[in-house]
């Protein structure tokens, strides 16, 4: 099917829909049981049908915690869709290039220093991140441009050498602060403010529009880059300053929630499967999408036992697998 | 008329009045104390909790002995002491809380711990009000000082004291009875595959030290994982197994260390099996902990 604007504006409206929908349920849902009759009046309009507890659950607890759902979840999606076209590796996901050992190298550093999660652990997880991102695109660009391969393999290779020498600090040190580190590497979205809203939200926002506004050339990529640049694209450019957006956007969004595995990775391929690749479709698809699922995940992982909450993690993986395997299988057929 | 005097006189009268009322009112309104938590924040906590949160077994444990019990309304996971503690309503583990859980129980005082509870969550319930008073034992001493920390926090100070000065004078008896004596070479084995054991600033490690026994792994890091060939060398003239390791069947793990017999504690059967809550729980029972330990390492000074 041609992807026209009418096209791109209804599927966006329609996903923007559910996603809607998703934060709805996710904001009635948990386990301090509010009505969602009451949740909804609080809402839309006419409070006080929640008490004073009963609000600051709602109101500073689960809306922080379901829009900084919404904005990882669709941050990892679109990062995930730029770094397998610009790689041209459907394996590649938004922390391959060394963003996840980056940041949470610097987010360990911080939480055993026993600085405040924000600015402190975050800041320094941030940096981490920008920083890594920066030396390999480094190692990996010469005078004939950046390289997939040599950028992937840098990538992989800048995390694991961090992940060893996470090891190495979690192996030795005797800080107090230790369980807090795995709550990080297990990615956590339940300590969100608006404070952290503030500065994400924006970066989010500028930072698709900036990716958007690159969707042909993108698509132009896909094809090969020697027809993308016999088509007048500046291919060396458009790679670079994608490569350093998403990874600027990713790493802030990786500082507030931690590591969120598997969202980056399928929710990309999933929507290739629904919407096909053009990317000017894709990306707006899999920014909704992907947000929609992380805080559908999230919600899952707040209710899903009495005794604790799981990491959001797990339930990205297990909820995420099996859907993306019939997507598959019914591709094929 | 003019009673300039009488004016001045009521003046007076007025302003002390209010001044009365004003305190009187102030008084009512802010009947919470403040004091300075283990981990050095200060913390407004009520004058009289009514409902209490505890963010770690241990902490249930001292809530419960010194009689604040019937006003816990929430415990962690794995607050199996006392029985009806383990029935209360669970806010995760105590590395892995739930901020919502915590809320939702309306808590107006939070006691927490500092080696565990994520400095995150404490940081956000402060921030949305609900007063968390935190404890940071270390030492014996420290668990004594915290079970009288947590009585003035929740306004039990005087059977918090009476516990406190029985745990204490528990202590000080073994010390008396073990000082002096020879120290044994003590294994404490926590995991049985990989073998485990409890090092530097551990409450096991702590215990054996105050018992009279020299634990093996004492220069060792918190928990290490350590070979066999570690242990053999070392030579342990006891080997203490504790009960975590329940499901392994204390037997076996007898039988394994039997395959040594030129090992002291093996040639002389002194392997025993302990109940882990006892030994690295910071609350009342660890005293009892302490008295076990000392009786199986030094059997003759406990008859």
């Amino acid at each position: 099917m041609r992807v026209t604007p009418v096209r791109i504006m209804t599927t966006s409206l329609l996903l923007l829909g559910v996603l809607a929908v998703v934060c709805l349920l996710s904001l009635t849902t948990g386990p301090a049981k509010l009505r969602s009759g009451a949740v909804l009046a609080e809402l839309f309009g006419s409070p006080g049908a929640l008490d004073a507890m009963e609000r600051t659950i709602l109101m500073r607890v689960r809306l922080p915690r379901v829009l900084l759902g919404a904005l990882v979840g669709g941050t990892l999606a679109v990062g995930g869709v730029v770094f397998q076209a610009l790689l041209r590796n459907p394996l590649a996901e938004p922390f391959v290039l060394g963003v996840m050992g980056g940041s949470a190298f610097g987010a360990i550093l911080g939480i055993l220093g026993g600085w405040a999660f924000f600015p402190g652990v975050t800041g320094v997880a941030f940096a981490g991140g920008i920083l890594t991102i920066a030396l390999v695109i480094g190692i990996a660009g010469g005078r004939t441009g950046i390289h997939a391969n040599t950028l992937l393999l840098s990538g992989v290779i800048v995390n694991a050498f961090f992940s060893a020498a996470i090891m190495f600090l979690l192996s030795v040190t005797r800080n107090q602060e230790i369980h807090n580190v795995l709550r990080w590497l297990m990615g956590d979205l339940s300590l969100s403010t608006f404070r952290e809203l503030a500065i994400l939200a924006p970066l989010v926002l500028i930072g698709f529009t900036l990716i958007f506004a690159s969707s042909r050339s993108l698509n132009l990529i896909v094809m090969g880059e020697e027809t993308a640049m016999h088509l007048g694209v500046q291919v060396e450019r458009v790679k670079k300053g994608l490569l350093l957006l998403v990874s600027l956007v990713v790493s802030a969004a990786v500082a507030l929630s931690g590591i969120i595995g598997f969202v980056g990775l399928i929710i990309p391929h999933v929507l290739r499967i629904l919407v096909g690749s053009d990317h000017r479709l894709l990306l707006p698809a899999s920014l909704l999408f992907g947000a929609g699922f992380l805080v559908f995940c999230d919600t899952v992982a707040r209710v899903a036992t009495t005794q604790t909450e799981l990491p959001v993690g797990v339930i990205t993986a297990l909820a995420g697998g099996p859907f993306f395997m019939y997507l598959l299988r019914r591709k094929r057929r | 008329m003019k009673y300039p005097g009488a004016s001045a006189a009521g003046t007076v009268l007025l302003i002390l009045a209010v001044a009365l009322l004003t305190s009187l009112v102030t008084a009512g309104a802010t009947r919470a104390l403040t004091l300075t938590d283990e981990a050095g924040r200060e913390v407004r906590v009520p004058d009289r909790s009514e409902r209490l949160v505890s963010l770690a077994p241990s902490i249930t444990e001292i809530l419960f002995a010194i009689g604040a019990g019937p006003r816990v309304v929430g415990v962690t996971q794995y607050s199996n002491y006392p029985l009806e503690a383990a029935r209360l309503p669970k806010v995760g583990s105590y590395v892995n809380l739930s901020l919502e859980k915590i809320l939702a129980l309306r808590p107006d005082l939070v006691i927490g711990i500092r080696d565990g509870n994520p400095k995150a969550v404490i940081d956000r319930l402060a921030e949305l009000g609900v007063p968390c008073y935190i404890v940071d034992p270390t030492s014996l001493d420290g668990v004594v000082t915290t079970v009288r920390n947590i009585g003035r926090a929740v306004g039990r100070e005087q059977a918090a004291y009476q516990i406190a000065g029985q745990m204490a004078s528990r202590i000080r008896d073994v010390e008396r009875r073990v000082a002096g004596l020879a120290r044994p070479r003590v294994f404490y084995q926590i995991g049985v595959e990989p073998i485990v054991s409890a090092g530097q600033g551990t409450f096991p490690n702590i215990l054996i030290d105050t018992a009279g026994g020299k634990n093996v792994a004492a220069d060792m890091a918190a928990y290490p994982q350590l070979n066999v060939e570690q242990v053999l060398v070392a030579r342990p003239e006891i080997i203490i197994v504790t009960s975590m390791t329940r499901e392994y069947d204390f037997e076996r793990v007898r039988g394994f260390w039997g395959r040594w017999p030129g090992l002291p504690a093996v040639a002389a059967a002194r392997i025993y099996v302990v109940d882990s809550d006892l030994m690295d729980r910071p609350s009342p029972r660890i005293v009892e902990g302490l008295e076990t330990l000392a009786r199986l390492i030094h059997p003759q000074k406990f008859k």
